[in-house]
């Protein structure tokens, strides 16, 4: 190697350590995320979560606990889990289960196709 | 006022989690020293400029590409896209329970991509346009008692078709069928037309140009399956099956014009279906509501949005890659840009099916076992068909558990990153005479991969999080 071509793959790895090293800390705070503890309850208005779709994180093993409140009659899909509960207009419905599946799920509306929850389970 | 994207799959009841950070960093690190590594290696002859092929016994040829075997394959071929169209059009319209969007989107789309490297160009046998292109043929030519006359293909116009046509398929999936406004995604119904639609374009295709050329440019199936069964060691030449060096004939397949858009649209479509839920869902959230503000109606803002932006991707890709060439061609003793560019396009290939693996394993395993159990035992999804006895099978996600996904998503990028920089380094021994100078013009290529490499972790640790 001489010195230009030398310089030109210190310029490269430079470059690519400085992204690495920006990526890593800028990702660094949530790579521990905290868990969901308690009863998260989704309340559901004119068919859709009150709030935007529900977030719940929890780590493999523990107990995945919400309830939804309705005020329309549809069913429950927690997807993935493939756990499915009817729910009257007016009426509630709760889920407690074990987190024994990895990876991103949802849960909707079936009859609506309405996403009301987005749950993580991480390893 | 601000909406909520719909962007989930239509039949993906669940998702990858993101890459950790420690596995990120690690990835990164390995493509960072495997990429050193090679600039150090004096690699002073091409190694996969010939193929060495050697054919495989007469009787073994015989079995698998002779007439009985041909027409059993085709007949296979026309009679699975009919079902997968007779399903779409009849049966249910939940996207999961339809054989239609399984069988076109993840058993074909994806799966004849990764067979296709093991074992050579299998879809063409069971290419349905291509036995009908073919049984046609031969009836015209008994009846009229000549073969029929095509038109000469436009050598010019290559395998763009090809490439457009590879956008097109995912657009349907990924953008036409994940925003119609709620959470579900194509409808089979959509998928069958399409299909038909397709078919139609296809069969008059043929008829002009003829059914094996336009197989070879223009057919969008047998382009992009056929460019990933050149990296493996099986294939046919002369009508005998044989063996060759693996990755020897993929050195050959970018002669073609618009070959490198194939590729670039490889991982331009892959890139933007990884990075809709991560990397771009501010940027395309901003656009979307931009277009709203503007007096769009919803579905129409949505998919503007995310068109711009596979559009997009196809031109960064592009860009990246015209960079790395455009560098190349400073290197003292370089060919024309031209050359060049049609030159390194078959190092991408390896990128293209990491991108495959890293963003659609676990989709392709688990979504296989609905392919097999329930959706084979009814395929028109009414609840009451049960052919084979495993209508009422569900999928087993606990096959895989995070970290087996997250070690071959990383595993496929940083393999296909090495596949790619030698079958480059190997072009440029070939280009240039003087090796000092090929490794020289390959500094550029590095950046190229380490760039693709970077981004494909990128966009696995910033997935669905």
């Amino acid at each position: 190697m001489n010195s230009n071509t030398g310089r030109a793959v210190a310029g490269i790895a430079i470059i690519v350590v400085a992204v690495v090293l920006l990526i890593v800390l800028k990702n660094g705070g949530s790579d521990t995320s905290a868990t969901t503890k308690g009863v998260t309850t989704i309340v559901i208005k004119n068919g859709k979560p009150v709030g935007g779709i529900a977030q719940l994180t929890y780590n493999r093993g523990e107990q995945v606990r919400f309830k939804v409140d309705s005020d329309v009659s549809d069913e429950v899909h927690m997807h993935g889990y493939d756990i499915m509960k009817d729910v009257k207009a007016g009426g509630s419905v709760s889920f407690d289960f074990p987190a024994t599946i990895e990876g991103v799920f949802e849960a909707e509306l079936e009859g609506r196709k309405e996403q009301i929850l987005e749950l993580t389970v991480n390893p | 006022m601000s909406f909520f994207l719909p962007v989930a799959h239509a039949l993906v009841a669940r998702k990858d989690l993101p890459v950790p950070v420690w596995l990120f960093a690690w990835g990164a690190s390995i493509v960072l020293i495997v990429s050193f590594f090679a600039l150090s290696v004096s690699w002073r002859a091409p190694r996969f400029e010939e193929d060495r092929w050697r054919p495989l016994g007469a009787g073994l040829s015989r079995a698998l590409l002779g007439l009985p075997a041909q027409i059993v394959c085709g007949l296979v071929g026309v009679l699975l896209l009919g079902l997968a169209i007779y399903a779409g059009l009849r049966g249910t319209e939940a996207p999961d329970r339809n054989f239609a969007l399984t069988f076109l989107y993840v058993t074909t789309w994806l799966g004849f991509p990764l067979f296709s490297v093991f074992l050579g160009d299998v879809f063409r046998p069971f290419n349905p346009w291509r036995s009908v292109g073919r049984v046609v043929g031969a009836g015209f030519t008994a009846l009229a008692g000549q073969r029929p006359a095509h038109l000469r293909y436009p050598e010019a116009l290559g395998r763009w078709p090809a490439a457009l046509g590879l956008i097109a398929v995912v657009w349907l999936e990924v953008i036409y069928g994940a925003s119609g406004g709620v959470a579900v995604g194509l409808a089979p119904h959509a998928a069958a037309v399409a299909a038909l639609l397709y078919s139609g374009y296809t069969l008059a295709m043929m008829a002009l140009f003829g059914a094996e050329q336009w197989c070879r440019t223009g057919e969008v199936f047998s382009v992009y399956f056929g460019m990933f069964g050149r990296l493996g060691c099986f294939g046919v030449e002369d009508g005998r099956l044989g063996v060759r060096r693996p990755f020897a004939a993929a050195a050959k397949w970018a002669t073609v014009p618009g070959s490198a858009a194939v590729v670039i649209a490889s991982i331009a479509t892959t890139s933007f279906d990884g990075a809709q839920e991560g990397a771009f869902k501010g940027a395309l959230e901003s656009t979307f509501n931009h277009l709203t503000d503007a007096g769009f109606g919803l579905t129409s803002a949505l998919r503007l949005t995310d068109t711009l932006f596979i559009l997009l991707c196809f031109a960064g890709v592009g860009l990246v890659y015209l960079t790395g060439v455009w560098g190349m061609a400073s290197v003292p003793g370089a060919p024309s840009f031209k050359k060049l560019r049609a030159g390194f396009a078959h190092s991408l290939i390896p990128i293209a099916l990491a991108y495959l693996i890293a963003h659609y394993f676990s989709l392709f395993v688990f979504q296989e076992q609905a392919q097999f159990t329930y959706l084979l035992s009814d395929p028109l999804g009414t609840g009451t068909t049960d052919l084979f006895g495993t209508a009422s099978s569900g999928i087993d996600f606990q096959l895989l558990n995070a970290n087996a996904i997250w070690y071959v998503q990383v595993g496929a990028l940083v393999i296909g990153h090495v596949i790619g920089l030698t079958l480059a380094h190997d072009r440029a021994t070939a280009y240039w005479g003087d090796y000092r100078q090929a490794a020289r013009s390959q500094y550029w290529m590095l950046a190229v991969m380490v760039a693709f490499t970077c981004f494909g972790l990128y966009l696995l640790s910033v997935a669905n999080a």
